[in-house]
C-alpha cells in the first residue's frame, strides 16, 4: 500500500461544464520515495496538492475515486478529523516564504504553535524543541533567531524557517511548491540539499512540485509531467530524461538553453497551452505536437505503460528496449 | 567590429539614511565596473540578487547617474552631454524589463504603445508610425489585429514579445535586458530567446543581457561578467568562463546550478551562508567568508582585477585554479 493514493482525481472552478483544471490525474506516492511533479504554469501541478491538502475553496469542486493519504481517505473526512493530519503527518512549504510566514509573530511563537498543537507540547518543552528545529534546518545564532520576526530574515533564512515548522511534526509526506524558485542558485542549492538530508534523516516521502527540470534531475527518483491539467507522462528519474516517450515531456527537455549546447536556436513547441474554449476534443497535445496522426485529433489517449514509463501518448517515442 | 558601449570604472553609490541621529551610510551598489561591447555582441551580467546587476543596468539606460566613472554610448560621452545630446543618447539604448505585466501600460493600446517611440523621437506621420508597428509586430511575431488589443489580452510570453518590439522601434544601437525571461516558463522562454537572437542578427543590436540563470546565459552571451556586491568577480569570453571558472565564485555558482544530466561522481562545490550585508562588507575579498579557498591574505587585501588565462578575475590566487 503506497503512502500517497490518488485516483482519477478532479478539481474544476465552477460548474460541470467549467474546465477541468487537473483532469483524472492518478498517482501514488511510497514512503520514503522523493516524487517530483512538472509542468508549465497552469498545468496543475499546484492545485493538486491544494486539492490533497484541503485548500481549495467555493467554487472548487474536488472529486476523486480515491484520495487516500496512510490509510485515511481525505475527502471522507471532516474538518476536525483532516486539522489533526494537516500540518502534522502532511505538511507543505510554499514557494514563497516572505508571505508563508505570518510577518506580526516571531519566528519562535510561528514554530512553537505548531509543537502546541499538534504535539501538545508547550512552554518551555516547546521551546527547546523549536530551537533543536531551527539549528536542524540549519539557521546560524538560532538561539538568538527565535526572537526574530519575519521581516528580519532574509528569502533563503524564511525559507529554512517555514521547513521547520513543516518538518516539526515529523511529517510522513512533506510536499515542497516550488520551493527555491524565489530563491538564488547558491541558496537554491544549499535549500535542496537540506529538504533532501532531512527526508533521508526521517525517512520522509517527499514531494516536489517544480517548473525546473533540472531540479528534478538532480533531486528526484520518480517524476510526472503534467501538461494542461493531465499526467502525461510517469516514470524513472533519469529514464524519463534520457528517453521521454511523450512527445511534450521531449519538447519540453529540448527547449532547455543546456539541452541544445551551441545551437543557434533553441527548439520549441509552437502555440500554447490550450485554455478554456480551444481544448482540443483529441489528445490535449495533438494541435501543438509535431508527430500528429489523425487519431490524435479525435481520440483522447489514456495514461498506459510504455517501454520505460506510463505515458498518455498513441505514437510514443524512444520505445527500443536496451 | 564597432564599439558602440564603454564603461570605465563605472560607480554608484547610494546614501541611506540610518535614523535621525546617525550620519548616513554608504551603499557601494556598483563599484568599478568597466568594460566594451562591439555592435551585434552580448555582454551577460550574472550574479546573485544585491550584486548590483540592476543598478547597472539603471546607470546604461541613463535611468541613473554614475556616481563616478565614464559611460561612453556610440562614441559619446554620456558625463556633461547637454540636453540635445542626451535625448539621441537614450534613442540609442533602450531596455526590456523583467515583469512583463508591469512595464507594460494597461491602459494603451498595444499598436499605440509600440507608435509612442517613433512619436516623440521621429517626425514621421501617423500612417508611416502605423506602417512601422505594423512590420515590428510582424517581425516578433504578433499578428496585425493585436494592433487594437489592450495589454490584458496578451499571454505573458506576448507580453514580452511586445516589449521587445516596443524596445527596437527606434532601432537602439544598444539593449539593455534585466532578466527578461526569468518571468516565464520554459517552453516561452525558448520562443523568446530565440526571437532575441533573430532580431539581434536583423539589426546588429549589442545586447546587455542581465540574469541569474546561467545555462541561459550560456546559450545567449559572447561575454560573460560576473558580479559579486557591486564589484566584478571575473570578466571574459563564454567558453572561457564556462570550461575554465577561475574566480571560486564562478566555480560556485556554475557547480550550484542544477543539470539535465548530473554527472554524480563530479563534487558539488558547496558555498556557506548568504551575501554579506552591503552596507557592512567584509574587508579584503568580498567573497572570503563564503570561499572555500580564503586565507588571511584575503581578508585584509583586495584582489585587483587583472589578466589572467585570457580572462579578467579578481583573485589572489587565480593562478593556482588554471594549472588544477
Amino acid at each position: 500500500m503506497p503512502l500517497l493514493e490518488i485516483k482519477n482525481l478532479n478539481v474544476r472552478f465552477g460548474d460541470a461544464t467549467a474546465v477541468p483544471v487537473v483532469d483524472g490525474l492518478s498517482l501514488s506516492v511510497e514512503k520514503g520515495e522523493v516524487m517530483a511533479i512538472v509542468g508549465e504554469s497552469g498545468s496543475g501541478k499546484s492545485v493538486t496538492m491544494m486539492a490533497l491538502m484541503g485548500l481549495i475553496d467555493h467554487p472548487g469542486v474536488i472529486t476523486a475515486d480515491s484520495l487516500n493519504f496512510d490509510g485515511h481517505e481525505l475527502l471522507k473526512l471532516n474538518n476536525r478529523q483532516r486539522r489533526k493530519i494537516i500540518g502534522k503527518d502532511l505538511a507543505m512549504v510554499f514557494q514563497d516564504p516572505m508571505t508563508a510566514l505570518n510577518p506580526s509573530y516571531t519566528v519562535g511563537f510561528q514554530i512553537e504553535e505548531v509543537l502546541r498543537q499538534h504535539l501538545n507540547l508547550s512552554g518551555r518543552a516547546a521551546r527547546q524543541r523549536a530551537l533543536e528545529l531551527l539549528q536542524k534546518v540549519e539557521i546560524p545564532g538560532a538561539a538568538s533567531r527565535l526572537n526574530a520576526y519575519p521581516h528580519q530574515l532574509s528569502g533563503g533564512m524564511s525559507q529554512r524557517v517555514a521547513i521547520a515548522m513543516a518538518i516539526a511534526g515529523e511529517p510522513k509526506l512533506l510536499i515542497a511548491d516550488e520551493p527555491t524558485t524565489a530563491l538564488d542558485v547558491t541558496i537554491q542549492a544549499q535549500i535542496m540539499d537540506l529538504l533532501l538530508s532531512l527526508q533521508k534523516e526521517q525517512d520522509m516521502a517527499l514531494v516536489l512540485i517544480t517548473h525546473d527540470l533540472a531540479v528534478v534531475a538532480e533531486t528526484a527518483q520518480r517524476v510526472c509531467v503534467m501538461y494542461a491539467g493531465q499526467a502525461v507522462e510517469v516514470g524513472q528519474v533519469p529514464g524519463l530524461f534520457n528517453v521521454p516517450a511523450h512527445p511534450y515531456s521531449e519538447a519540453l527537455l529540448a527547449a532547455i538553453p543546456e539541452h541544445s549546447m551551441g545551437a543557434e536556436r533553441l527548439a520549441t513547441l509552437p502555440g500554447m497551452v490550450p485554455g478554456r474554449y480551444d481544448r482540443p476534443q483529441g489528445c490535449l497535445l495533438s494541435p501543438r505536437c509535431p508527430y500528429v496522426q489523425e487519431n490524435c485529433r479525435t481520440q483522447r489517449p489514456g495514461l498506459d505503460p510504455k517501454a520505460h514509463s506510463l505515458a498518455r501518448c498513441f505514437y510514443p517515442l524512444n520505445q527500443e528496449v536496451a | 567590429m564597432s564599439v558602440v558601449l564603454t564603461a570605465r570604472d563605472l560607480t554608484r553609490h547610494y546614501e541611506v539614511s540610518r535614523g535621525l541621529f546617525k550620519g548616513h551610510a554608504l551603499v557601494r551598489a556598483l563599484n568599478g565596473v568597466s568594460f566594451e561591447l562591439e555592435a551585434g555582441k552580448t555582454l551577460a551580467v550574472v550574479g546573485e540578487s544585491g550584486c548590483g546587476k540592476s543598478t547597472l543596468a539603471r546607470a546604461l539606460t541613463l535611468i541613473e547617474e554614475p556616481s563616478s566613472g565614464s559611460l561612453k554610448i556610440a562614441g559619446q560621452e554620456v558625463n556633461g552631454a547637454t540636453k540635445e545630446q542626451r535625448k539621441q543618447l537614450r534613442k540609442d539604448v533602450q531596455m526590456v524589463f523583467q515583469s512583463p505585466y508591469a512595464s507594460l501600460n494597461p491602459r494603451q493600446k498595444i499598436g499605440d504603445q509600440l507608435g509612442e517611440p517613433l512619436l516623440i523621437n521621429t517626425n514621421l506621420s501617423a500612417k508611416e508610425r502605423r506602417e512601422k508597428v505594423q512590420a515590428m509586430m510582424a517581425q516578433v511575431g504578433l499578428r496585425p489585429e493585436h494592433y487594437q488589443r489592450y495589454p490584458h489580452m496578451f499571454s505573458g510570453g506576448q507580453r514580452q514579445r511586445i516589449a521587445l518590439a516596443r524596445a527596437m522601434m527606434l532601432q537602439p544601437k544598444v539593449l539593455v535586458a534585466d532578466e527578461p525571461t526569468s518571468a516565464l516558463d520554459v517552453s516561452i522562454q525558448a520562443q523568446v530567446l530565440n526571437l532575441f537572437m533573430d532580431l539581434q542578427q536583423e539589426f546588429n543590436t549589442a545586447y546587455v543581457f542581465i540574469s541569474h540563470n546561467l545555462s541561459v546565459v550560456r546559450h545567449v552571451a559572447d561575454t560573460v561578467l560576473v558580479m559579486y556586491l557591486g564589484r566584478p568577480a571575473e570578466m571574459g569570453p563564454k567558453e572561457e568562463i564556462y570550461n575554465r571558472p577561475l574566480h571560486p565564485y564562478t566555480q560556485a555558482l556554475l557547480s550550484a546550478t542544477p543539470t539535465i544530466h548530473p554527472d554524480p561522481l563530479k563534487p558539488k562545490i558547496k558555498i556557506v551562508g548568504e551575501l554579506p550585508n552591503p552596507l557592512d562588507p567584509p574587508s579584503g575579498c568580498a567573497f572570503h567568508k563564503r570561499c572555500p579557498y580564503a586565507t588571511e591574505r584575503c581578508a585584509t587585501d583586495e584582489p585587483a582585477l587583472r589578466l589572467v588565462d585570457n580572462r579578467q578575475v579578481a583573485c589572489h590566487y587565480a593562478e593556482q585554479f588554471v594549472a588544477a
